[in-house]
């Protein structure tokens, strides 16, 4: 018997945005409080998964047509592309470079290349994470 | 469209209380990592992600400006010239849009446009009557910027 979601959906609709613009939270907040890339991704897959449970498989992969194996590539990429940076510029490898800037809206921020670096290990949580539970999902 | 608006709203209120800064740039970026995520998951709503319509607005709104300082340059033009040369006339046009503010702010632009005034509107909305100043040398240009004007229209209410 199939049971009728529509509670279901209907919370989800809203708790998925809220859900991460926490992870995004967490992930910026990573410098100076508890958080960072990797729960700040765990979090992120948390709501596609939420999203996985309300909708099915193929619903969610019409809604965000991701190939989260690439997402793993791209997040890989990030990382090594933050290390190498330093090489090109003459420093051991992953040394990471950072200044103060005084932007527009923001008021007087830290710009540190270790977010580039974290945004890499966002990706590829995020990207395993959903690899593992949507290649368990299509398996009869 | 509405929805959406509110949501993003209320991510931006939510990003606040998180960052537990009550500052109005707190309140744009809440509301610009929002619109991210609204972005991303566009798809999910049954409408089509608002700020589309929000652009859509603002090139009718530069659209309007354009118009409204070449019908000036056209109408200097006119004055200046020794001999009054004109062919004056009213045609219909058939028009597309339904609602009521789509035919005002169509109205509204065609009149603002070279030479052209809307005069009146059929009692069913279908056809707008427009005097031009220069009907044989307008006919065909006009009414191809009519067609844009009109498309720009529909982008905003689709």
């Amino acid at each position: 018997m199939k049971t009728n979601d529509i509670i279901l959906q209907t919370v989800t609709k809203v708790t998925l945005f809220v859900i991460i613009l926490f992870s995004i939270y967490l992930f910026f907040t990573g410098h100076y409080h508890p958080g960072g890339g990797f729960i700040g991704g765990l979090m992120s897959s948390g709501a596609i998964v939420l999203l996985l449970l309300a909708y099915d498989i193929k619903t969610v992969t019409a809604i965000l047509p991701v190939d989260y194996k690439k997402m793993i590539g791209a997040g890989l990429l990030f990382s090594a592309g933050t290390g190498t940076g330093a090489l090109i510029a003459g420093k051991p490898f992953l040394t990471h470079a950072y200044t103060y800037v005084s932007l527009p809206l923001l008021g007087k921020t830290s710009l540190h290349t270790a977010v580039l670096f974290d945004t890499g290990v966002f990706l590829v949580v995020i990207g395993v994470t959903m690899t593992i539970i949507q290649t368990i999902g299509e398996s009869e | 469209m509405a929805f959406q608006i509110l949501l993003n709203v209320f991510l931006a209120f939510i990003w606040m209380f998180l960052k537990t800064s009550y500052t109005p740039a707190t309140f744009f970026i809440g509301y610009f990592f929002g619109l991210l995520i609204i972005f991303t998951f566009r798809r999910f709503f049954s409408t089509n992600f608002y700020l589309n319509k929000v652009l859509a607005v603002i090139k009718l709104f530069l659209i309007f400006n354009k118009e409204l300082f070449l019908s000036n340059i056209a109408v200097l033009k006119v004055i200046l010239r020794p001999k009054l040369n004109i062919k004056p006339g009213i045609f219909a046009l058939p028009t597309e849009l339904t609602e009521d503010w789509e035919i005002t702010i169509l109205a509204n632009l065609i009149t603002l446009t070279p030479g052209t005034l809307v005069v009146d509107v059929s009692p069913d909305n279908k056809i707008l009557y427009v005097h031009a100043m220069n009907i044989d040398d307008t006919q065909e240009a006009i009414d191809s910027i009519k067609n844009s004007f009109e498309k720009a229209i529909m982008e905003v209410s689709r």
